[in-house]
């Protein structure tokens, strides 16, 4: 495919996107949070009160939930506001809403809330993670898996090396701050708001606020960047209660020192790997890993059991042991950003893979392939390995890399990684098109993030399908009261999940086109000729009008669903000790190199060169 | 207390400042009382450009600007320079190179870039117009493609 105009370029460089922070309505209150003001603690009292003294204010807590919620079971996991103990700093525990933002800011600070401050739970190592004690954290999860002769491998090894790396938790910033705008519409609890999955959000906000999905409407706005942190709700509950309070539309957005304290930043992790060799091969590994989920990890095993995927690298190794825990701590919830788990075990991985090359003395692009995974081998979990083209990537990647060792200045070095992916397209989705006497319709419930699948991807599946161009497709953008069910914009799935039920529609426009001409499916497509859509067909040319009924027309054209569920391999069970694992839907991996320069004084380092080699399938 | 002179120009818009509030940020003037939500908000701590406006032509972040110093001055939002022809060669080049992906921070590469050129004219080298515009972050990391933009908008295939 070449390069083509984004064709939402023109409104975003005049400035005519509307995002979720530009939402503005009128009779629209400002809501704030009215933020913990310790990590663990016990509550004594929120008093309301001064905030409620300032003209215009309506001011909620733990004691209003009730009457806000007569009928609600709430989520334990996730309360809305604690009613007795605070488990992370800034945790919102009442919120407040005026007629600007200035008041809103003032009430919130006005809150007196009394609290019991206890030793905060931070730190994930030191202790037996199968036994911890009563002031190490709660374990929420559990993963164990093994395969093949651990004890033989690491009983006869020429060497083991074992070495432990940390990452931090990394805040995905996106530029635009998370905001919403949440209106009660009679029975209709209704939030506009920055999403990369409104129905995600829809079912979440259902189980935290304890009403039914089909009493929440989230309608999806332009997105200013996401990276995974705007997955599951965070303002939506407070700005839904918010109005429901006050009677009145509310605004609530994040500052950016609440951004930083509040979303779900990627879990920190500590990987202990270790590695037994023998005549230049790894024979056997373990690793055990700890990860922190701050006070409550959504999808609990789907983090811990999907980073075993990515745990032990994608090469071959006869004997196995994987083994990770998850704890709680006093920090926000966090989650994922950016391919959840793979930096935090790439990183680990490949780090120690240059490691064991340079002990071995060999070639590290070298050693990486002669042990990676190839179409036919064999996962840690016994999935057997689907088309994967990381072995190309890497070739090329180590020619770059010895090219740009010979010229490396000093105080230079040059390195070569590799990462890989399971792209999400199981999660799945469904795409309904319109096809009109003169376009193509493409109904969606959420918007662009920033990469093109949205605006631009799904369109050109639409678009190579039927044989338009692109200025006869457009998308349009509706609630999740009324599109089509699809999982959302994440893990690299919208074009390979979405784009496939597209495809799949759009076949099914042809098909019911053909089916009215008495002819072959394959055997027509369509075209533009004065304005009108025509089929092409043989030397015939009837416009799409044409083929359509009265009532179709009347309806707005031919409509067509598409649906796509992906299947994943199966794993080995017998590979399964404790946990839930997720076999990978899509083999997908690149290589990179990188040159860095180290300040010898400083020890600053500066990126100076770089490339990428991915197999983009 | 009446300030000497009460007035600013929006996008050729005369502006009476009488009812805006001294401690009000030019930002929110901008986005709340005029409706100019072209200009972005994002950390309103002047550290990622977003927000950046020309004020009588040279580029301010307006989230650490309070719109009373500003009285008697000129303003040129994104929305200012729909008919601006150096902003159409920067919104072109921006275009054709694909320098964009969810838009937040392009509003304000579009204006810090258009300030650029109108006051360096052509004598500053792509190299240093890239350079000079450290202060705005995209948080997608396209900036190979903004840099391939500025190399156009100078007239170099990139």
């Amino acid at each position: 495919m070449t390069f083509t105009v984004r064709p939402d370029s023109d409104a975003k460089l005049r400035g005519r996107i509307a995002y979720a922070t530009d939402l503005d309505v009128p009779g629209m209150l400002w809501g704030a949070l009215v933020p913990a003001p310790v990590a663990r603690g016990r509550i004594r009292t929120i008093d309301l009160r001064p905030a409620r003294a300032i003209d215009g204010v309506v001011a909620i807590g733990p004691a209003e939930l009730a009457e806000l919620l007569p009928s609600a079971t709430a989520d334990v996991e996730r309360p809305v506001f604690p009613s007795e103990r605070i488990v992370y700093h800034g945790q919102p525990l009442a919120a407040v809403a005026a007629p600007t933002r200035a008041l809103a800011r003032r009430a919130a600070h006005a809150v007196k809330v009394n609290v019991e401050e206890l030793p905060a739970i931070e730190e994930i190592e030191g202790f037996d993670p199968a036994h911890p004690g009563p002031n190490d954290p709660e374990v929420i999860a559990h993963v164990l898996a093994r395969h093949g002769d651990l004890d033989g491998a690491f009983g006869s090894a020429d060497f083991v090396l074992s070495e432990t790396y940390r990452t931090a938790g990394i805040c995905q910033v996106a530029l635009e701050p998370h905001a919403c705008l949440a209106e009660i519409r009679g029975e209709l609890w209704h939030v506009t708001t920055s999403t990369q999955t409104p129905f995600g959000v829809r079912e979440d906000l259902a189980s935290m606020l304890g009403i039914p999905e089909e009493r929440i409407v989230v309608e999806g706005t332009w997105v200013g960047g996401g990276f995974g942190g705007k997955g599951s709700p965070l303002l939506e509950p407070y700005a839904l209660l918010l109005a429901r309070a006050s009677g009145r539309p509310v605004r609530l957005a994040l500052s950016y020192r609440e951004e930083f304290q509040l979303v779900r930043t990627s879990l920190p992790s500590v990987v202990r790997i270790e590695s037994a060799v023998t005549a230049g091969r790894i024979v056997g590994r373990r690793v055990h890993w700890r990860l922190d989920a701050g006070s409550a990890l959504p999808g609990r095993d789907f983090t811990t059991g999907y980073a075993i995927g990515f745990i032990a690298g994608p090469y071959r190794i006869p004997a196995i042991e994987m083994e990770g825990y998850a704890f709680r701590t006093n920090k926000p919830p966090l989650g994922p950003h950016r391919a959840p788990m793979a930096p935090q075990c790439v990183f680990a991985v490949e780090s120690h893979t240059d490691h064991l090359a340079a002990r071995l003395g060999v070639d590290p692009v070298a050693f990486r392939r002669s042990h990676i995974w190839k179409e036919g081998d064999v996962t840690h979990l016994g999935q057997k390995v689907g088309a994967f083209g990381l072995d190309a990537c890497l070739e090329r990647a180590g020619t770059v890399a010895r090219t740009w060792r010979k010229d490396a200045p000093p105080h230079t070095g040059v390195a070569v990684g590799v990462g890989f992916w399971s792209t999400v397209t199981g999660a799945g989705g469904e795409a309904r098109l319109l096809l009109s006497p003169t376009e193509l319709t493409i109904v969606e419930g959420e918007r662009e993030i920033g990469s093109g699948s949205v605006v631009r991807g799904i369109v050109a599946v639409a678009e190579a399908v039927l044989g338009i161009s692109r200025d006869r497709v457009r998308v349009e953008y509706q609630d999740t009261r009324t599109a089509p069910f699809d999982s959302g914009v994440f893990g690299s799935r919208t074009l390979g999940a979405l784009g496939q039920a597209v495809e799949k529609a759009a076949r099914g426009l042809i098909d019911q086109l053909a089916k009215r001409l008495s002819t072959p499916p394959g055997s027509i497509h369509l075209a533009e000729e004065a304005g009108e859509l025509v089929v092409v067909f043989g030397s015939n040319r009837p416009t799409v009008r044409s083929l359509l009924t009265e009532k179709e027309l009347a309806r707005g054209g031919l409509s067509s669903e598409g649906r796509h569920y992906g299947t994943s391999g199966a794993i080995d069970t017998e590979r399964v000790v404790d946990g839930t694992f997720y076999p990978y839907t899509d083999f997908t991996g690149a290589a990179h190199v990188a040159m860095v320069a180290v300040d010898p004084e400083t020890g600053a380092v500066r990126v100076m060169r770089y490339a990428a080699f991915h197999d983009a399938g | 207390m009446t300030a000497p002179i009460s007035r600013l120009v929006v996008n050729d818009r005369p502006i009476d400042l009488a009812a805006v509030p001294v401690e009000e940020r030019l930002l929110d003037t901008l986005r709340w009382r005029l409706g100019l939500k072209g200009t972005k908000e994002g950390c309103r701590t002047g550290g990622c450009g977003a927000c950046t406006v020309l004020v009588d032509g040279r580029s301010v972040l307006s989230c650490l600007a309070l719109t009373h110093e500003f009285a008697g001055t000129t303003i040129t939002t994104v929305e200012g320079l729909d008919t601006d022809p150096v902003g159409a060669r920067v919104r072109g080049a921006f275009e054709e190179e694909g320098a964009l992906q969810c838009g937040y921070c392009t509003p304000g590469f579009v204006m810090a870039l258009t300030s650029l050129l109108k006051e360096q004219g052509t004598e500053a080298s792509p190299a240093e117009l890239a350079e000079d515009l450290g202060g705005n972050l995209c948080r997608c990391t396209g900036y190979a493609t903004i840099v391939r933009a500025v190399r156009r908008v100078r007239g170099e295939a990139p």
